[in-house]
């Protein structure tokens, strides 16, 4: 009886997981996605810097910038430790790749 | 670090492992793989963490605890991460005329599969951060936190769990964002794996423009007396102000208790300003009230005081440089007997990548 409700538990986690994993046509990545001109690039770090304050500085002191493939793993980390919308870690993203 | 004691019901652990198989099911079913990223942005392994050495003095006796903590985080594909913490710390204090001794210990923190299903949900799997208040999962590293001490409450809400989370963060309006993790932990008996069969769920807003947050914690213990916790959380960063206000309460059947820190960084004090903008002045003040007879001091790295204390804290820090931070604090425990404790020393968070990673 534990067993089927444990499955039962686990078919919509499996569901939600695979339907949710599904790549969608318009994701991609930070900097591709969100800057289209010079004048948005200029927008999205100044917002990237305001989302980075106000994300990270919650918890700890603005740590120097990483190498872009560094920062996107530590994002990613701090996407699920911290719980940013992903929103906010892909502007971080981008002011700390630029 | 888990303080709850654990008897029965190994069976229970059956099913719940099936919860953990189908959870897990997606990371060998899903493509991991299917880069959409370009290759300079391409998440690489990384080897990070902190490390420290620190002297505390507490009631004329003193104690030199080194430790380092090493988080391996492994992404995978554009969906997923591997990430793991441990813990090696020692414990040397002396007896009068003796050299130090003690014993060196380690803990697994986590060790967990993240998979970043969109932007809502994120599922988690493995061995977890218990998510109870906001201090075990994002204040405790010991290059954040602003005290070394933790605080009286912390083996209340510290502690890993083994099991399945979900958990995310969205925003609700243009001006604030709702962040959510709700787990089930398995009994687990293994020494280095232990974990308690619970539920649990912590949430929280952050307003934006003010930078505040509040949240909220609980937690149902599946097992034996099914006992409840629970507890709320406070953050606010004024934005004109460098300084950083928070505030956790908990309650267990064990206690309860709160603490309410301010941590003020001197950058806005013009002179001597290259030095004053590395320093930190911290205050904090906390309570605990004993609660039933049992206690939950089991032998693990942090216990809870045994009957009601009061401790105000104090602190200095100072930033070397990035990650390179010197502290020191004092505290006065005020309990069924009072005494003074000193802490000094230094902690540094390295990160260094285990690929390449290009030129910047």
């Amino acid at each position: 009886m534990k067993k089927q409700f444990a499955i039962l538990a686990g078919i919509p986690i499996l569901v939600t997981a695979l339907w949710a994993g599904a790549p969608k046509k318009n994701e991609g990545s930070a900097s591709t996605t969100i800057v289209s001109s010079t004048h948005d690039s200029v927008e999205m770090r100044l917002e990237g810097e305001k989302r980075f304050r106000t994300n990270c500085g919650r918890c700890h002191a603005a740590p120097h910038k990483f190498p872009p493939r560094m920062m996107a793993t530590i994002v990613r980390h701090m996407r699920v430790r911290a719980t940013i919308t992903d929103e906010d870690m892909r502007l971080v993203l981008y002011y700390m790749t630029q | 670090m888990q303080y709850f004691s654990q008897s029965e019901v190994r069976r229970s652990a059956y099913p719940a492992l099936w919860v953990l198989v189908c959870a897990l099911f997606p990371l060998f079913a899903v493509p991991l793989a299917s880069p959409q990223t370009p290759d300079n942005e391409r998440p690489v392994p990384i080897l990070t963490g902190n490390a420290g050495y620190f002297t505390t003095v507490d009631n004329g006796t003193t104690e030199l605890v080194p430790e380092v903590i090493p988080v391996l985080l492994v992404p995978l594909g554009d969906k997923w991460l591997v990430e793991s913490r441990a813990e090696f710390y020692g414990e040397f204090d002396s007896a009068k005329g003796q050299p130090y001794a003690g014993k060196v210990d380690k803990d697994l923190d986590y060790l967990q599969a993240d998979y970043i299903a969109n932007r809502y949900l994120t599922v988690t799997a493995g061995r977890f951060l218990t998510p109870f208040g906001i201090y075990n999962e994002r204040l405790y590293p010991i290059w954040i936190r602003d005290l070394n001490q933790v605080p009286l409450i912390f083996p209340i809400e510290s502690g890993s769990s083994d099991g399945v989370m979900l958990r995310g963060g969205f925003p609700v309006s243009s001006w604030a964002s709702l962040n959510y993790a709700t787990y089930f932990s398995t009994l687990n008996t293994n020494a280095a794996l232990d974990s308690d069969r619970v539920v649990g769920t912590r949430t929280g807003i952050f307003f934006n423009r003010p930078r505040i947050e509040i949240g909220g914690s609980w937690r149902k213990e599946l097992m034996e007396e099914r006992d409840n916790a629970f507890g709320f959380h406070f953050a606010w960063q004024p934005p004109p102000i460098p300084l950083n206000l928070r505030a956790e309460y908990a309650r267990s059947e064990y206690g309860s208790g709160y603490w309410i820190e301010a941590a003020y960084r001197f950058s806005q004090v013009p002179a001597l300003n290259q030095i004053m903008r590395r320093t930190e002045f911290v205050g904090r003040m906390q309570q605990y009230f004993s609660g039933a007879e049992k206690l939950a001091d089991e032998g693990g790295k942090y216990s809870l005081p045994h009957g009601d204390t009061q401790q105000p804290d104090f602190g200095l820090n100072y930033y070397l440089k990035d990650g390179l931070k010197a502290s020191a604090s004092y505290a006065r425990w005020l309990g069924t007997h009072n005494w003074n404790t000193w802490t000094y020393g230094i902690a540094w968070r390295f990160a260094m990548p285990l690929g390449r990673v290009g030129g910047q």
